[in-house]
């Protein structure tokens, strides 16, 4: 059954609202293509239906999972844009000073997707650090194969460089390949990709200075969460960094984290004692 | 704010102006370099200038290079928007003084994700 | 695609690229595909498949200069042309749409397309601004590659044709 036009404007509205993301008239054929993995997940074959359900019993969970699945067209670098400045300017000086000059700082991408988030990362420590190579590595995961293929690859198209990364990064650590634009060699070695089901006991990797969780946790159930979080935790260094998405927080959730606020943006860190 | 779109085709003028004018901006015209240069020496001056780069009169490169090279118009934010995509095309912009890049062809998305970065992005959006 | 140079045309001291070794059908058709899924619709499909073009057609075209030069030529029914223009312009079109209206937009997706062929292509190269009219001949027919699709069930072509004619057969 087709989206009703009273669930489409109230998603519309909700987006709107969530993500200041206008949603044009016209655009149904997409709110139902993105929603309707969702609403088979939660076992409703029909996305009007499961708008339906949302609607009456809205929660923080439900309402943010489907502005998610709208707002996430092609994933866009410096996604947020905060996070990765806080990086740079509070996080990174805190680790070097924290650091021995030798010590090795590891970075995890905890959902990298096509590799844009540990991409980002690289570039931002390639600009700040010399040797950054040597200095630091990332370690990019994904539940999907592909997606850890791609990662590896660090080749991406017109269209994807065109969203939210700066001409001057492209053109620093970008070069033409065909049609597509590719990593620079020596951002790509900073970045080792491996599949990873977060919701599944993690293989051994860490310890974690700075781990990037981002707009994963809304995926899962509470219980869910909670073991993520405590598995993440286990491979970090208790004075280490954990980045989740713009609208999550681990309030509610798991009170062993203390929030920082950098910014515009939170970092979250391992409660002493917890 | 206002924003000024340069292109010698009418289409896009049109596509990056629906755009803009979505996100708050005050929208003007001009079809080449030259005419935008006109329309600011006429007092109109934006906070943003979307300019194409392959146009008849006066192309895009020259229009940053004037504009840059005039002090009452530093703080404009130039953005090139062309199908010029090589990467030697990308850094003469740059030098030139564009500070961003966007290749055609980009969604409306894409404009988006490049004014955040450039703090130009109104914090409220009109439906 | 590949094409083993097998040098032979380079025995007469002579450096000239043809199409077939520097781009294939796959390179273009990606192009297409990106213009059309961000400027007419990210669900837009440009099929693969030839078709017959109406007698009545219109082309728009621009000119690569550089260390390959040719053209890139884009052919449709004008009645498919005005469509494109439409659903280009989307909530911007004027209710009647003249051939001013057409030519510009198709000659801007000619643009669009024809910059992102040529920076897959060796460079430097320039860009000419484009034309809308009847499509330029093919001057070697060893110098082009064409890839024809169908959108919304309506064929184009998108033609990169080199501007110079073979060379001279060798008298040795």
């Amino acid at each position: 059954m087709t989206l009703t036009a009273t669930s489409f404007d109230w998603v519309r509205a909700l987006v709107h609202k969530e993500s200041a993301i206008v949603l044009q008239p016209g655009k149904e054929y997409l709110v139902e293509a993105r929603l309707l993995p969702i609403a088979r997940q939660v076992g409703i074959p029909d996305v009007s239906e499961y708008v339906e359900s949302v609607r009456s019993r809205p929660s923080a969970d439900s309402t943010r999972r489907i502005v998610e699945a709208l707002t996430t067209n092609e994933t866009s670098w410096f996604r947020d844009g905060d996070p990765f400045t806080a990086f740079t300017s509070t996080v990174l000086p805190s680790l070097l000073a924290a650091r021995g000059p030798n010590e090795r700082l590891q970075i995890w991408s905890a959902a990298c997707s096509s590799g844009q988030e540990p991409y980002t990362i690289a570039m931002l420590l390639e600009d700040a650090l010399p040797n950054a190579a040597s200095r630091v590595s990332i370690t990019a995961t994904d539940l999907s194969r592909e997606m850890v293929e791609r990662t590896k690859a660090g080749r991406f198209s017109q269209l994807e460089v065109n969203r939210g990364l700066p001409a001057p990064m492209l053109v620093r650590h970008f070069t033409r390949a065909g049609t597509e634009w590719e990593v620079a060699p020596t951002l790509r070695r900073m970045v080792t990709a491996r599949e990873c089901n977060l919701a599944a006991p993690l293989p051994p990797m860490g310890p974690f200075d700075v781990v990037y969780l981002r707009n994963v946790l809304i995926y899962f159930d509470l219980p869910t969460k909670r073991s993520i979080l405590s598995r993440v935790r286990a491979l970090m260094r208790p004075d280490g960094w954990l980045f989740l998405g713009a609208a999550e927080t681990t309030l509610g959730v798991d009170d062993s984290w203390e929030r920082v606020v950098i910014g515009r943006s939170s970092a979250y860190r391992p409660l002493k004692g917890a | 704010m206002r924003a000024l779109v340069i292109d010698d085709s009418r289409a896009m003028r049109r596509i990056v102006s629906s755009t803009l004018e979505k996100l708050g901006f005050e929208v003007n015209q001009a079809g080449h370099g030259r005419e935008g240069l006109d329309v600011l020496d006429g007092g109109w001056v934006p906070d943003l200038v979307t300019v194409d780069w392959n146009m008849p009169v006066m192309d895009g490169l020259q229009f940053v290079s004037a504009v840059r090279a005039n002090p009452a118009w530093r703080a404009m934010t130039i953005m090139m928007v062309t199908s010029e995509s090589e990467h030697t095309q990308i850094v003469r912009a740059l030098a030139a003084g564009a500070h961003e890049y966007v290749i055609k062809p980009f969604t409306a998305d894409a404009l988006r994700d490049k004014l955040a970065l450039l703090g130009l992005l109104p914090q409220e959006v009109a439906l | 695609m590949s094409t083993i140079d097998t040098g032979e045309r380079r025995r007469s001291g002579d450096a000239r690229p043809v199409i077939p070794e520097l781009i294939d059908e796959a390179t273009i058709q990606s192009i297409a595909e990106d213009a059309w899924t961000a400027l007419v619709g990210e669900d837009e499909l440009l099929l693969p498949m030839p078709g017959e073009l109406p007698d009545d057609v219109l082309s728009s075209w621009v000119d690569v200069v550089g260390p390959w030069t040719g053209t890139v030529v884009l052919t449709t029914g004008r009645q498919t042309a005005a469509e494109l223009t439409r659903a280009l312009l989307w909530d911007s079109a004027p209710e009647l749409l003249d051939h001013e209206d057409v030519a510009d937009a198709f000659g801007e997706i000619a643009n669009v397309v024809g910059g992102n062929v040529k920076a897959a292509l060796p460079g430097p190269s320039a860009l000419s601004l484009p034309e809308v009219g009847a499509a330029p001949a093919v001057r070697n027919s060893a110098d082009v590659c064409r890839v024809e699709v169908l959108w919304r069930g309506e064929p184009l072509t998108i033609s990169v044709q080199g501007a110079l004619p073979p060379l001279p057969v060798s008298q040795h």
